[in-house]
């Protein structure tokens, strides 16, 4: 997966975040770091004719619910009123434009986007994959999510 | 002129977005119809005058390429002007979405002033709405 590495995802995150949800996050130099704590996750696949990689995010409730009322045009000290349904369908759009993003640096056209989720609770773990590369990443200083691609083949 | 608008996305959240960008973009909205997908849409279309559908590709049930390529062979939406706004980046599938009739595409992430732009050059610029103008620095 030569064309899915940390800059990339780097790269696609930071362009979302700001674009979309009027945010700017740093990342982490430990892959993953925080990863477990976070109380939502999201998730969507590239899927090939001969496997698929996975993108699944997780983030933190006060994080997800800043970049929620950013994203919806709700004024940012009213984030704790935001609505679950909407917080998490938020959150389910930031998993489709990131693995967008990654979509677009795949070569060829055999790609397929697959269709999001997203979910609160733990992270939901798939022995058989394996980690292309992943990453985490603060806002304003405080571990706000991280992100991880994955392999599963055919 | 007010438009009447279709959007069809299967993120309610999207949807409020659009809608959003579209008023900040200037085009006054007349009646909006929201779907989840394309056989959603397909069922509201009946009956209604609609001048403009934003629709997402990658949807359940039946995608954006499956709702375009339906509705252009229904005679009263033929040339209705139908823009994608999606996070498809592969290039096959952007071609087939144009030459089925799209007017135009837009890839998520967007900027607000992209899509106000974009739809300028379909729809005309909103009256009283200068069509170069940029949405920077706007509270979207």
């Amino acid at each position: 997966m030569v064309f899915l590495r940390q800059g990339v995802l780097k790269e696609v995150i930071s362009e979302v975040f700001e674009t979309m949800y009027f945010t700017d996050v740093d990342f982490e130099e430990r892959e993953g770091e925080g990863e477990g704590v976070f109380e939502y996750g999201s998730e969507t696949r590239l899927e090939h004719s001969e496997g698929c990689i996975v993108l699944r995010m997780r983030i933190g409730e006060k994080f997800a619910k800043m970049i929620t009322a950013n994203f919806l045009g709700i004024d940012e000290a009213r984030a704790d009123e935001v609505k679950e349904d909407d917080l998490v369908d938020s959150l389910r759009e930031l998993a489709n434009m990131v693995a967008g993003g990654c979509h677009a640096h795949a070569p060829g056209s055999d790609w397929k986007l697959g269709i999001p989720r997203a979910w609160r609770g733990g992270a939901e773990e798939d022995n058989s994959a394996r980690r292309v590369c992943g990453l985490g990443f603060t806002f304003s200083g405080e571990p706000a999510g991280s992100a991880a691609l994955e392999y599963l083949s055919g | 002129m007010a438009y009447n608008v279709l959007m069809v996305d299967d993120s309610g959240s999207m949807r409020k977005v659009l809608l959003k960008t579209l008023r900040l973009s200037g085009f006054e909205i007349g009646q909006c119809l929201e779907a989840s997908n394309g056989r959603e849409a397909l069922a509201m279309l009946e009956g209604e005058w609609i001048d403009l559908i934003l629709s997402d590709v990658h949807m359940p049930e039946m995608d954006g390429i499956e709702f375009l390529r339906i509705l252009r062979q229904k005679e009263l939406f033929s040339n209705t002007p139908v823009v994608f706004v999606t996070t498809e980046a592969n290039e096959e599938r952007l071609k087939l979405l144009m030459e089925l009739g799209a007017s135009g595409y837009i890839r998520k992430p967007f900027r607000p002033e992209e899509i106000g732009a974009l739809l300028n050059r379909i729809m005309g610029a909103p009256d009283g709405f200068p069509a170069a103008r940029s949405s920077e620095g706007s509270d979207f």
